[in-house]
């Protein structure tokens, strides 16, 4: 056997401060899919902002 | 199961030479930053302008070759015995690869430190990138060699387990941190045959005088073959780290296994072919080959971003199981008291900052806006100088105990160290990339000339030049910090308790859900070069067959070898 | 393999970003007719560039003057060496509304050339011709640094672009 995340050691050796174990199948990662939707927005809107206004706004340029 | 120093004593020796030559490189080349930082702001200006560059030469050898691969290998040493639970095949041959790596970096650091005194003309004032026709003393080619090869053998003492293992367990699946560790180094053994020509066929012998000149372009080439992935070599750590350490942490656990192992591959794949993003300004590169480096670095985002979701929804699992709840407050039940939780985290956030400023600069014609300007360092010191060196710096709170056998010294002190550093690069690193968009150049020592003014948007560049220097003293601080932090707990000056051994939880979808396939390494590293010959052969042909391997003023040799590239014309003439 | 729903979704929208850079780009380059610098200028004897034929009976050394030689119509030409630790000539003046291609090159090691504030930009490489094309809309003066480390003394490399106003212009035309 070996360790690491590979084992199949027995919670208790790893759980010390969890409350409540949670599966995977009862999982829902709703708050990650709220942080990455924003972290989505921001750098959407950073590249169009770069693109468009930073550079292409920007003269004169190799053509 | 005891602490991984007790029962792997020999391995653990190696794991912690390899850790104090990581520390006392990222010493040195912290305080060349701090120098650095306060220099070319004109804040203070201890040196001579020409002297700048022997210390931006130090700095960037010792914290992007140094700090970083002695990390490395003393990381992926405890994971390698770690997660096999096996000690090393052969434990001289491990201290080998170490020994060779030190003679090497001696080498290379007794040519850089030439640069600073008139006692002998010895230099290597090249900076880390090492462009020829600038030249160093051979003795650093040499070192850089020599260093290479220990991380070589390193790699292949890895595989020797593995294979060991595999044999002891057969049908079984290869724990994650090991598959991670042989997809580094296979992705590194690729990487580095760039770096390796250009050293032992170009730049050694012209250095030594065999031949006279250099094909620059061809070397420099060579370089970025190797120059874009050894930045995945510093993230693949990283990324195992994240992957495997931060959520046991968060008191979570790894959300999914299979997933990491793909992340793994893909670095293996898309690594090299994308090099030659870092010469989207060079003469003498066709565009079609530049726009395929960018379409593949775009697709390199990919395993970026398939992490930060897992990442964080492992840390999100963690905090739930811990009692958190809410669309967002769940983040206020994460352990923000654990100083290596703490870093690790900030480091991440920091990594996503670095995620915006890398798909600028991978944007091709984009890149006419910020190529070699301030903000490329500003882009970097997100990336190797926070998100890995934050991510090395945080995990070696928890991994210290594991491998002395002492209890941390002080965990408040690490949180302070860690914020600070956090807080130092959010001021050095956001101002030095608006500078950057000002038009400032970077590798310069005293950016303020007689003809040219930077314009920066919202605030002056005096200001922004303040920023850096404040940054830079506080990243200074936290540096020292650290040290003295790593030093306390190295020598058990508080006498504490013994640590208890770390046990880390298996991932909520487990290995057994991976596809058979993604094991097969010889299957991905065909992919992998299939896919470097796709990317290189034409522009290397092409480089070759316009200039000659050793340039346009070439000596007889080079006019042997141009004569053999003459008669392979037609074969190389298929491209462009 | 079990992947999580929103993982599966996280993905898709990754693949949309990354294809949104690669359009965005590719619009750069074929909309805006922004082009690389690329090999168009071929190689050059690092020992003889004045010697170098950048067409016809026209050599770099004919092109390596303070004013932009034209060519026809607003089309003008200049050829600038950068060498540690100078560009030579400058300053470099070019007309108002003008389309400049620039030839630059270096006899001794990797240099870089940028106009501050603007979107020129270029490596330098012993043995490499740069060959930009630059159109200059508006009269007004740029600085313009090496931005590769060239050896001690790079932080003294600087030069001077003028864009002339057209009535001023006494180079050729
Ligand atoms: C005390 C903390 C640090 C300070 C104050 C600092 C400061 C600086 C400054 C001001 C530069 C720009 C020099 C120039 O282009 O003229 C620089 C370059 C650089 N830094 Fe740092 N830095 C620090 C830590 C780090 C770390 C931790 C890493 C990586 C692990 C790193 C990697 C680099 C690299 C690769 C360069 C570019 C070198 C070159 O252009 O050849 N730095 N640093
Ligand atoms: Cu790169
Ligand atoms: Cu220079």
């Amino acid at each position: 056997m070996s360790s690491g995340t590979e084992s199949d050691v027995s919670p208790d050796v790893w759980d010390g401060e969890i409350e409540r174990e949670i599966g995977h199948d009862e999982y829902d990662p709703i708050g990650t899919l709220g942080l990455i939707a924003i972290y989505f927005v921001i750098i959407a809107l950073l590249w169009i902002f770069m693109y468009f206004v930073e550079f292409l706004g920007r003269g004169p340029t190799v053509v | 199961m005891g602490l991984f120093v007790d029962d792997y004593p020999d391995e653990a020796w190696v794991v912690r030479a390899a850790l104090a030559s990581s520390f006392l490189a990222l010493l040195i080349g912290g305080l060349m930053g701090t120098i650095q930082a306060l220099h070319r702001t004109g804040f203070l200006q201890v040196i001579e302008n020409s002297t700048y560059y022997t210390v931006l030469t130090l700095h960037g050898v010792s914290l992007v070759i140094l700090f970083t691969i002695f990390f490395l290998v003393g990381f992926y040493q405890w994971a390698i015995t770690d997660s096999l639970q096996r000690p090393s095949e052969n434990i001289r041959l491990t201290k080998a690869w170490y020994g060779l790596m030190v003679l090497g970096t001696l080498m290379a650091s007794i040519a850089i430190l030439g640069g600073f005194t008139d006692v002998t003309d010895m230099s290597a004032d090249v900076l880390f990138t090492f462009y020829a026709p600038l030249e160093a003393h051979p003795l650093f080619y040499l070192g850089l060699a020599t260093f290479i090869i220990g991380t070589w053998v390193a790699g292949f003492d890895w595989f020797r387990s593995w294979w060991a293992w595999r044999k002891d367990n057969p049908g079984e699946r290869t724990p994650l941190r090991t598959f991670m560790v042989l997809t580094t180094m296979l992705m590194w053994y690729l990487a580095t045959i760039g770096v390796a020509v250009a050293v032992i066929f170009f730049l050694l012998p012209w250095s030594l005088g065999l031949v006279d000149s250099v094909n620059a372009l061809l070397t420099r080439t060579l370089f970025w073959f190797f120059g874009h992935p050894v930045v995945y070599f510093w993230l693949m750590p990283v990324y195992m780290m994240w992957y495997v350490i931060l959520p046991k942490l968060s008191g979570g656990r790894l959300f999914s296994d299979p997933l990491a192992r793909i992340v793994f591959v893909l670095f293996l794949i898309l690594s090299v072919p994308t090099g030659i993003h870092h010469q989207y300004l060079d003469p003498g590169i066709a565009e079609g080959f530049k726009y395929l480096a960018m379409t593949n670095t775009m697709f390199l985002l990919l395993p970026s971003l398939l992490t930060a979701f897992t990442v964080v929804a492992s840390m999100e699992h963690g905090a739930r199981q811990r009692g958190g709840t809410g669309y967002f407050r769940w983040l206020t039940a994460l352990p923000w008291d654990k100083p290596a939780f703490t870093g690790m985290a900030l480091a991440g956030l920091m990594f996503a900052a670095a995620g915006f400023s890398g798909m600028v600069n991978a944007g091709m014609n984009l890149n006419y806006l910020v190529h070699n300007t301030m903000w490329v360092p500003g882009h970097f010191h997100l990336t190797v100088g926070t998100a890995v060196a934050l991510t090395f710096m945080a995990v070696t709170y928890w991994f210290l105990p594991q491998i002395t056998g002492n209890k941390v010294f002080s965990k408040r002190l690490g949180l302070w160290q860690v914020v600070l550093w956090f807080v130092g690069m959010v001021f050095m690193a956001n101002a030095m990339h608006r500078v950057g968009l000002g038009g400032e150049p970077r590798r310069t020592a005293d950016p303020f000339y007689d003809g040219v003014v930077f314009d920066t948007a919202l605030g002056s560049i005096s200001e922004l030049h303040f920023q850096i220097a404040l940054g830079g003293v506080l990243l200074t601080v936290s540096l020292l910090m650290f040290i003295a932090h790593v030093a306390l707990t190295w020598f058990d000056v508080a006498n504490r308790s013994t640590p208890e051994p770390e046990v880390l939880p298996p991932a909520l979808s487990g290995p057994e859900h991976a596809p058979a396939v993604l094991e097969n390494l010889r299957l991905w590293t065909g992919i992998a070069i299939v896919l470097i010959v796709l990317t290189y052969t034409l522009p290397l042909a092409s480089i070759i067959s316009s200039s000659g391997f050793f340039g346009q003023a070439g000596t007889i040799v080079a006019g042997m070898l141009d004569l053999v590239i003459t008669v392979a014309q037609p074969l190389l003439e298929v491209g462009p | 393999m079990e992947i999580h729903r929103y993982e599966k979704l996280w993905f898709v929208v990754s693949m949309l970003l990354i294809i949104g850079f690669i359009a965005t780009i590719t619009y750069g380059a074929v909309g805006a007719g922004i082009q690389m610098v690329d090999d168009e200028g071929g190689t050059v004897d690092p020992d003889n560039i004045g010697d170098y034929e950048i067409r016809d009976g026209v050599t770099f050394e004919d092109l390596q003057e303070p004013q932009a030689q034209h060519v026809e119509g607003n089309e003008y030409e200049v050829a600038i060496q950068a060498i540690q630790f100078a560009f030579i000539p400058n300053p470099v003046e070019v007309p108002e509304n003008s389309e400049v291609t620039m030839y630059i090159t270096s006899p001794d090691v990797i240099h870089g050339y940028k106009l501050a504030g603007t979107n020129v930009n270029t490596m330098v490489i012993p043995g490499e011709m740069t060959e930009i094309t630059v159109e200059f809309d508006e009269p007004g003066e740029y600085g313009a640094v090496c931005n590769e480390f060239c050896g001690a003394g790079h932080e003294e490399m600087e030069g001077i672009l003028r864009v002339v106003p057209e009535d001023e212009w006494e180079g050729d035309a």
